[in-house]
């Protein structure tokens, strides 16, 4: 800029930018205002009434645009700034949201880690309790049950007179059970009908009731149980006794044979009226 | 003088009065007194050069402001108003900026 006699003076041929930047650089609004001067030699001594009105218009034009929107601007920029803030609160809301989400979200996972755990453990128990649940009811008879044993059928002797001891007794029968049971039945019924611990073997008239239904001879027991050692064993015991007793004196007819597959029906569930569990826990 | 008066009377118009722009000339707002800027210097330049012209002044100054916002609306037109009015202030920048140097020289001798 330091070379004010250059203005309007070609620079040489350059590049259109350099030529454009050149343009501009050198070629001011003053351009005009030196083709004026040189049209009017000289310049008028002062301005007119209406140049001064014109003046003032433009001056006064320039004022009102520079203050309106410098006004523009300043209103502009609030309104800005009531967005920004506006816009940060409501991000450090959703944060504060999110995190909230966050640790309940970290408290329900530990919930249902303890429920899971919690859920593991009851089945457990519950498998348990079910294999306790079967084997009670095998037990107590309310389970119908299979699997191999014995099955043993006692008769009255062929020319039995009642009196005389061809006749099956209902302790003869009680001891042909409890000998099965001391030589490892698990399972008994007679005649189809399953024994628990409280039933009972007893005479009525004249026919062997079993939990007070009456049996017709011959008395079928089927006991499940270890078909190998079974028979020999109850032979062994007091009831098995008796009944090669019974069977050498009397003629009672009484024959033991195994079976690979047993099938006893269940019992009603015997109801205790006097025994109440011990709750010790 | 009488320049001074009249850009005090107007600024204080502007801010005082708060005359509403219409939603549609604001994008022309900027682009407007920044014309008018250039054509204020361009007569304070020929001013100090002794060659200013009132007649030159004012039509200078009013095709300016048109010219700016005309050409910032056609480019809203096809879609560049945002380059266009990069475009026009950058040239009507290093115009004022030529207009103040040559004011400097004249002011300071420097």
């Amino acid at each position: 800029m330091t070379q004010e006699g250059s203005r309007g003076a070609t620079t040489g041929r350059a590049t259109p930018t350099e030529g454009l930047l050149a343009q501009l650089l050198n070629t001011d609004v003053d351009e005009e205002y030196l083709v004026a001067a040189a049209r009017t030699a000289s310049p008028a001594a002062g301005p007119s009434n209406a140049r001064r009105m014109q003046i003032s218009a433009a001056v006064v034009t320039f004022g009102v645009l520079l203050g309106v929107s410098v006004i523009k601007t300043e209103r502009d920029r609030p309104q800005a700034l009531v967005e920004r803030t506006q816009v940060i609160a409501q991000i450090s809301a959703r944060q504060t949201r999110l995190d909230r989400l966050h640790n309940k979200l970290r408290f329900e996972q530990d919930r249902v880690a303890d429920l899971q755990t919690s859920v593991a453990a009851l089945v457990t128990s519950a498998s348990r309790l079910g294999g306790e649940a079967d084997m009670l009811g095998v037990a107590s008879g309310e389970t119908a049950v299979h699997g191999p044993g014995v099955v043993v059928t006692a008769d009255n002797a062929g020319d039995a007179v009642p009196g005389a001891g061809g006749i099956i007794l209902d302790t003869d029968l009680q001891a042909l059970v409890n000998g099965l049971w001391a030589a490892g039945a698990e399972a008994i019924a007679i005649n189809g009908h399953r024994l628990s611990t409280m039933t009972a073997i007893r005479f009525a008239g004249q026919a062997i009731t079993v939990d007070y239904r009456s049996l017709t001879p011959p008395y079928i027991v089927a006991a499940i149980g270890d078909p190998n050692t079974l028979p020999a064993r109850f032979l062994e015991t007091a009831g098995g006794q008796v009944w090669l007793g019974l069977r050498a004196n009397f003629g009672i007819r009484f024959r033991t044979r195994t079976a690979e597959r047993l099938e006893l029906p269940g019992r009603p569930p015997d109801s205790l009226l006097w025994a109440h569990r011990v709750t010790s826990r | 003088m009488i320049a001074v008066i009249g850009l005090l009377i107007g600024i204080a118009a502007g801010l005082f009065l708060e005359p509403t722009v219409p939603e549609a000339l604001q994008p022309y707002l900027p682009i407007a007194v920044v014309a008018a800027l250039d054509a204020v210097f361009g007569a304070a330049r020929a001013h100090f050069d002794g060659i200013f012209d009132d007649r030159v002044f004012v039509i200078s100054f009013f095709s300016n402001v048109l010219i700016a916002a005309l050409i910032v609306y056609l480019g809203d037109q096809l879609g560049v108003g945002g380059q266009l009015s990069t475009g026009v202030v950058v040239v009507l920048g290093i115009r004022i900026f030529s207009n103040v140097a040559a004011i400097r020289r004249h002011v300071f001798h420097a």
